[in-house]
């Protein structure tokens, strides 16, 4: 058991009737990091997330969580966010981000005062004590998401946290994650969305039919894919196509090519030595968007075979 | 940011009593608990009307009813003194029809025909002829009526050879027993077994939604990764009995005070039936065996109900409970009037009917320590009521296969095992 580890999982599995729905997920999230979970839909990310939190049991493999075998153990120090969202609606913004932290072990008057500053803190203080029927779908799933932080976890787990919500409050909820994980938290959170993961993760797992297809950085992801380079010559000529990788397409009036090893300042210079010169020349990174579609599309072809 | 490891079933019961808090006061603390407060007063509102309905229908043809004597009118003072005196032998309910005397004309069978076809009478028997050897006609329901007659034909010769003289005067005092009769125990066995009965209906029904505002409102995906399923339950289970304690002590403080206003024979009447125990004890008897048969099938209601994903499959699910709730009334009501016989064994020993059997054993017996045992058994089976249901919401509703049962996970387990701090 690695003690510098907030979730381990391994050769997690799942089945739904003959169906394997997780097919054998390895996961080492370390403490104190944003995590995050990729893959496309029914991937597999919240049966895994729920199985890691205990609320459904695993037909195989084992996982532990803040150290403990049974998840349920260390539940007062784990916060969650579910896909979907659910509040009792009668019941006061304050009363149900208290009631939340009560259930983690958080007594109900301390859980008051902070669900006040916290809906304060986060431009709700003026929905302290409406009624959670009576708050936009925005305003109550931020709710919720206090709801899951006002115990002050050790670790939160978020369920495709940005979906719902509206520009402000995503760059909200971004700033709230990270300020969690700045008091030290570790941040588990799933997402089809690259952009967030790109944004925040300090490490992600890909997952795609069951299976983990990626473990790693968001600049190992993305260096999973070469450069390409967006070229437009000075003069065009038949002459080109000769000197560039065997790669490029011509689109309109450029070429594009990938970016071997050796880098792109060959395959330049010979063009500028041939007379072609350079109209426009730019370097594309391939972005987290790109390696995902790669590594789960890859998944879905072997899948295919 | 962390907090002190405590043990599962601390951790248990704290997450129990912050459901159940949710619960009774989402209950509570509404308009809809105020109708439901005063149910039992719509209830005997409409058992009023229904009843005043039933006994006008019932008292206006019994005020016609009568009974026929053709009599000599040297006769008919006689056996209207004898009518008095006989008639004080029944109780108010029970009363013959009234008297009707006529002097016999000129076809005295013919007469006493007429009178069970006369316009605006209702005889139900008639009598004729010779007080000695008197003939009476009676009709349908009437066979107990001619009897009356012809006690009254034997009174009014007997009165004539002796006189109307009282020949016996008898004083009268009323006597309060220092211990209930054996025919008190049965009875208040009897009242224990349905006051548990329609408590455990009108109340525990209450359970079998509470699970579908979760699944509605889709917390329950938020209760299941805090709280075991077996903690929602029981938490679920103890609001709702919370909110039934409430409703209990409501009505129990104002039918408490229904002696005062009961007339003094009704009072000492009531004073023949009590329970073999005494009355402090099975007051406290009563109240355990009550929150014994709410638990046992407010589980049953909870954990059916649970798995309904629509109105309409509530209603349909919790019929058949009702059902056997009612079978198993009836048996043990049954069993109550025969404490020593094998189906009376039986009932206390069902977990469903234990409660009510083990209190009407109350009722009948003065051993306690079968009490002790009866309770423990009745404990674990709620244990297991709640552990099945739970079980069951857990593979049907949140789709986990593994959601095994055990008794030690019910009640905590093994304490909690954090990891060594890391630093």
């Amino acid at each position: 058991m690695r003690h510098d580890l907030a979730i381990s999982a391994t050769g997690l599995i799942k089945k739904f009737g003959d169906r394997r729905v997780v097919d054998g997920v390895d996961l080492a999230v370390p403490k104190g990091m944003i995590y995050g979970v990729l893959g496309p839909n029914g991937a597999g990310k919240t049966t895994t997330l729920r199985m890691l939190l205990g609320i459904i049991e695993p037909d195989g493999g084992s996982r532990t969580l803040l150290g403990h075998d049974r998840p349920r153990e260390a539940s007062d120090q784990v916060g969650y966010l579910p896909e979907e969202r659910g509040l009792y609606p009668a019941m006061k913004a304050r009363d149900a981000i208290a009631f939340m932290g009560a259930l983690r072990g958080l007594d109900l008057k301390t859980g008051r005062k902070r669900a006040a500053a916290l809906l304060e803190a986060n431009g709700l203080g003026h929905a302290v004590d409406s009624k959670i029927r009576k708050l936009s779908k925005g305003m109550a799933q931020l709710v919720q998401l206090l709801g899951s932080v006002v115990h002050e976890p050790e670790l939160l787990v978020l369920d495709e946290p940005f979906s719902g919500l509206d520009p402000v409050n995503q760059e909200r909820l971004e700033a709230l994650i990270v300020a969690q994980r700045d008091r030290g938290a570790t941040i588990l959170f799933s997402t089809h969305v690259m952009a967030h993961a790109e944004r925040l993760c300090d490490r992600l797992a890909i997952i795609s039919g069951g299976k983990r297809r990626f473990e790693g950085t968001v600049a190992e992801a993305r260096g999973m894919l070469p450069m390409r380079a967006h070229y437009v010559p000075h003069h065009d000529g038949a002459g080109v196509r000769e000197l560039l990788p065997p790669d490029a397409e011509h689109v309109g009036d450029a070429w594009r090519f990938t970016i071997g090893d050796d880098g792109a300042e060959d395959v330049i210079r010979k063009l500028i030595d041939a007379g072609f010169g350079i109209s426009g020349l730019s370097i594309e990174r391939p972005g987290l968007h790109d390696a995902f579609v790669r590594i789960v599309g890859k998944a879905a072809l072997e899948a295919e075979q | 940011m962390s907090t002190p490891p405590i043990s599962n079933f601390r951790r248990m019961v704290r997450q129990t009593l912050t459901i159940a808090r949710r619960d009774f006061v989402a209950t509570v603390f509404t308009p809809t608990f105020l109708i439901f407060l005063f149910t039992p007063v719509i209830m005997l509102s409409f058992g009023a009307i229904g009843g005043f309905g039933a006994s006008s229908m019932a008292s206006n043809p019994a005020d016609k009813a009568s009974i026929v004597a053709i009599v000599a009118p040297a006769q008919q003072a006689a056996m209207r003194a004898t009518d008095a005196r006989l008639r004080k032998l029944f109780s108010p309910g029970d009363q013959p029809p009234r008297l009707v005397l006529e002097a016999p004309g000129d076809n005295p069978a013919g007469q006493a025909n007429i009178a069970f076809s006369a316009q605006g009478s209702d005889a139900t028997a008639a009598l004729y002829g010779d007080l000695t050897q008197p003939t009476v006609l009676y009709g349908g329901h009437g066979r107990g009526d001619a009897a009356y007659l012809a006690e009254l034909a034997e009174g009014t010769l007997r009165a004539k050879s002796s006189g109307t003289t009282p020949l016996s005067r008898a004083s009268f005092s009323s006597v309060v027993r220092s211990k209930p009769s054996v025919s008190g125990q049965r009875a208040s066995a009897y009242f224990t077994v349905f006051g548990i009965f329609f408590l455990t209906l009108l109340l525990a029904g209450q359970a079998v939604g509470t699970m579908a505002e979760e699944r509605n409102n889709k917390v329950v995906e938020v209760l299941a990764a805090a709280v075991p399923l077996e903690a929602v339950f029981f938490g679920k289970l103890i609001g709702m009995f919370g909110s039934a304690i409430l409703f209990i002590a409501f009505w129990g403080t104002l039918v408490s005070q229904i002696h005062a206003i009961l007339p003094g024979n009704i009072a000492s009447a009531l004073g023949d039936i009590g329970p073999a125990v005494g009355t402090p004890l099975f007051v406290l008897l009563f109240f355990a065996y009550f929150t014994m048969s709410y638990l046992l099938l407010g589980g049953v209601f909870l954990g059916v109900g649970a798995q309904a994903t629509t109105p309409r499959e509530l209603q349909m699910l919790s019929l058949p409970i009702t059902v056997m709730q009612v079978a198993i009334f009836g048996t043990t009501t049954f069993a109550a009037a025969k404490p020593d016989s094998w189906i009376a064994i039986a009932v206390e020993v069902f977990p469903f009917s234990s409660p009510y059997a083990m209190a009407a054993y109350a009722a009948n017996s003065p051993l306690l320590w079968p009490h002790v045992l009866a309770l423990a058994w009745q404990l674990l089976w709620v244990a297991i009521v709640i552990g099945v249901g739970a079980r069951a919401f857990r593979r049907g509703v949140l789709q986990s296969g593994s959601g095994k049962f055990s008794l030690k996970g019910l009640f905590g387990g093994r304490p909690s095992s954090r990891p060594p701090a890391t630093s």
